[in-house]
């Protein structure tokens, strides 16, 4: 196995592989990353050398990158899903261990590297700490939300909340570490940087334990929730198998629940005919809306069904005449003539040919039809054997 | 009778309708929050009740019921029937289906696309969606539940749709029903 020899090389290396490092870290949870991918960003012979060192790792025709370089890309751009309780855990033997050394080593030298050893391990446990809250918060809501399996929903979350009292120990722990099990060593070391950290750390540690309730109410009402969801889930399902049975009647309470059940809903929607106002009608309100519905009416009428075109032929007239007699034409010309209505009768132009007879006919129609407007005397004429009665318009 | 707006809740409640609290009308919003206030719910409930409406209050919906309906046993059979074949198709597309989730057709017909049950299940509510596309039957399944009040349409622009309140009705009556233990064994898993 090859390593690195010194920092500087690996950050060289990291440098001329940032463009497939950075490409894989980001598809890391979304696919596995193929060999022949990465030959499209980096040439082979630089692909092995990373294999070699062991950044990268071929696992069949996938490549990933190690474990140990994508934690700690996670860790530094505090992306990571994982919710890790040892890094904490480690920390707090780490400071124990430093405290032990401190308080045996006599020379300030040493007892000052130690101390600068205790100071960003307490340092990283608080960073760390309130860095595992968020990262639990976001990934049990993203549980929540996302997971589309409830059973597994169910257990992600069950495993969440054993984080959080993982997460809720570790504080407790290291609280004991700083105010009660070292307290010679707090004591004798009289640094004021050190009583700063120990502070800003206790603080941190109050919050992330307030935050820590919050989080376990948000879980247990998560649960809840899934929980009437999924009880729900159940019990439409036997319902929708014992519909589909035709069971549901027979065998369940669902006909007394219905019968029992008086909703509006249930009701054919009811509607409440009422007679219009007269009074209103006549506003000017109500004739816009009048207009509106006459309108409506009109367009109904467009959408009766044409029927097809007539044929020419059925429109080709045969027109037959025939000729009429107004008398009361007649009667109007002879009010404004003056002659004696015998004389007017023979002697008026007919539009057609009228014998002797018929003009006698239209005079005895005349009189019987218009007696009122006629001036009837008493005097007779006679001409060519008729005698006739001397009629004249009435004069008004 | 102090409450301007009873008409309006009458309106509504007599349809059949119901009034929730997260509706997506803001009128409606408000007309829930005045129902909700203690004094008016008292006399809002006496005044319907002397015209024979029976103000109910839901888990954050309000809806009307009767001492006597119009409604033939059959006629309910009918209507709650169609809900369950509806909620046993809305709770397999999502199991979180219910008050405040929200969703938009076209993501629904995709959906059953890719899945066999889903699919099935919408050839089972054929009766109510008609034929057509998956587009076009989910379109008219979700007009169904627009038009009994269960659904609202919250944003006209990417047609997004929000289960209100009163979804909880539907939710309510079917858990009611009582399957006796003896029975609940026989059903398959």
């Amino acid at each position: 196995m090859l390593t690195f020899n010194s920092i500087k090389e690996l950050i060289k290396s990291l440098d001329w592989s940032k463009d497939l490092l950075s490409e894989m870290f980001e598809k890391r949870n979304s696919f596995s990353y193929k060999y022949e991918m990465a030959l499209e960003i980096l040439e082979e012979d630089r692909i092995e050398k990373l294999i070699e060192k062991e950044v990268l790792r071929r696992n069949g025709a996938f490549l990933e990158i190690d474990e140990k370089y994508l934690q700690f890309f996670e860790l530094v751009l505090e992306v990571n899903e994982q919710v890790s309780t040892a890094f904490i855990h480690e920390n707090i033997q780490h400071v124990k261990e430093s405290i032990n050394y401190y308080l045996k080593e006599s020379g300030s030298d040493k007892q000052y590297s130690y101390l600068k050893v205790i100071k960003s391990s307490l340092q990283k446990i608080g960073r760390i700490t309130h860095r595992s809250i968020i990262d639990l918060n976001r990934n049990i809501e993203n549980t929540f939300k996302t997971e589309p399996t409830y059973k597994v929903k169910i257990a992600k979350l069950e495993n969440f909340d054993i984080k959080r009292k993982d997460i809720e120990f570790l504080i407790q722990q290291t609280e004991k570490l700083v105010t009660e099990e070292e307290l010679t060593f707090f004591k004798a070391a009289l640094d004021e940087e050190l009583k700063r950290i120990t502070n800003s750390l206790r603080i941190k540690l109050n919050e992330g334990r307030h935050n820590l309730i919050e989080t376990q109410k948000q879980i247990i009402n998560y649960l809840n929730q899934i929980k009437h969801q999924s009880e729900f889930i159940e019990k439409i399902r036997q319902i929708k198998y014992l519909r589909d049975q035709f069971e549901l009647k027979s065998k369940t309470n669902f006909l007394e629940v219905l019968s029992n059940n008086n909703s509006v809903i249930f009701e054919p929607k009811s509607s409440y005919p009422l007679k219009l106002s007269i009074d209103y009608l006549q506003t000017d309100e109500a004739y816009q809306s009048i207009l509106k519905i006459s309108k409506k009416f009109t367009n109904g009428h467009k959408n009766i069904a044409l029927a097809e075109a007539i044929e020419d032929s059925y429109l080709v007239t045969e027109t037959e005449e025939e000729i009429f007699i107004n008398l009361e034409e007649v009667k109007n010309g002879f009010m404004a003539s003056g002659n004696n209505l015998y004389d007017f009768v023979q002697s008026y132009r007919f539009p057609k040919d009228v014998s002797f007879e018929e003009r006698l006919t239209f005079f005895c129609q005349m009189i019987s039809q218009y007696e009122n407007e006629f001036n009837i005397a008493d005097t007779y004429n006679k001409k060519n054997e008729i005698e006739f009665v001397m009629v004249y318009p009435k004069n008004n | 009778m102090n409450i301007p707006q009873t008409g309006e809740i009458f309106e509504i409640l007599s349809k059949g309708q119901f009034i929730s609290s997260n509706s997506a009308d803001h009128n409606l919003r408000k007309l829930y929050d005045i129902i909700n206030d203690e004094n008016n719910f008292d006399e809002l409930y006496d005044y319907f009740h002397a015209i024979n409406f029976i103000l109910e209050r839901g888990d954050e919906y309000f809806f009307f019921s009767k001492s006597e309906i119009r409604a033939e046993i059959d006629r309910k059979i009918e209507i709650a029937y169609k809900w369950i074949d509806i909620l046993d198709f809305l709770k397999a597309y999502d199991n979180s289906f219910g008050s405040n989730f929200r969703f938009d057709y076209s993501h629904m017909a995709g959906q059953i696309g890719r899945d066999v049950n889903l699919k099935d299940k919408l050839e089972g509510l054929r009766k109510y969606t008609s034929e057509g596309s998956y587009l076009e039957r989910i379109k008219n399944l979700v007009g169904l539940l627009v038009k009994e009040g269960f659904v609202e349409l919250e944003n006209e622009i990417t047609n997004q749709y929000k289960v209100v309140a009163s979804f909880g009705y539907m939710e309510r009556l079917v858990n009611s029903i009582n399957i006796p233990n003896e029975l609940q064994n026989e059903i398959p898993q």
